[in-house]
């Protein structure tokens, strides 16, 4: 788990800690958005401590002005340096 | 002077259940309601919103948006936390006279 709570005692009990989301997700669809203008969907197979990911049955996004370029990919290890949101379940159908 | 050990800068407890702005590395910007986030600054957001760039200078918002549902933003990417209600946008008081060299 990433930063547990150790000294959270008075912290919010109601809370939806990020990494246990994170957790909840492993097994189904994600879709990660990165800090320039590439996004990644895939099943999440796993992450580590700094949210390096593995996944699986990947479809990569590059936003050009042109419109979007779509690669697919079977098994990746993305590097988390560069992941600003993550959304569990995927992206959404519409978009 | 220096920041006490632990303890964040920014005591994200008074933002839960409320609206914020969050502005991220790369110049995205996300809204959403705080749900949850942790001592590395990594948010929970629901009904989160991420305003679209302007295609001719990606470091400027629209106010376009898309749709992104229930988010964690990493908190290496987070560069500022705002909540949506209590700004206002006022004229550019660093606007220069033209004839000022």
């Amino acid at each position: 788990m990433i930063a547990p709570k150790k000294q959270n005692l008075h912290g919010n009990p109601s809370q939806i800690l990020p990494s246990e989301l994170i957790d909840r997700c492993v097994g189904s669809k994600v879709w990660v958005v990165l800090r320039g203008d590439k996004e990644i969907e895939g099943t999440l197979r796993g992450f580590d401590v700094f949210v390096n990911m593995v996944l699986e049955d990947v479809t990569e996004y590059e936003i050009t002005p042109e419109g979007r370029k779509v690669n697919h990919l079977d098994q990746i290890l993305l590097n988390g340096n560069n992941i600003a949101v993550l959304v569990p379940g995927g992206k959404p159908e519409d978009s | 002077m220096a920041g006490r050990g632990k303890e964040s800068a920014l005591d994200l407890a008074k933002f839960v259940d409320k609206s914020i702005r969050v502005k991220l590395a790369g110049g995205r910007e996300v809204v959403g309601v705080l749900k949850g986030y942790d001592q590395l600054l990594n948010l929970v957001l629901d009904e989160a919103v991420e305003y679209l760039r302007d295609p001719e200078d990606p470091m400027r918002v629209t106010d376009q948006t898309r749709p992104m549902g229930l988010i964690v933003c990493r908190g290496t990417s987070v560069m500022l936390v705002v909540p949506t209600t209590g700004t206002e946008e006022i004229a550019n008081p660093f606007q220069q006279e033209e004839m000022e060299a």
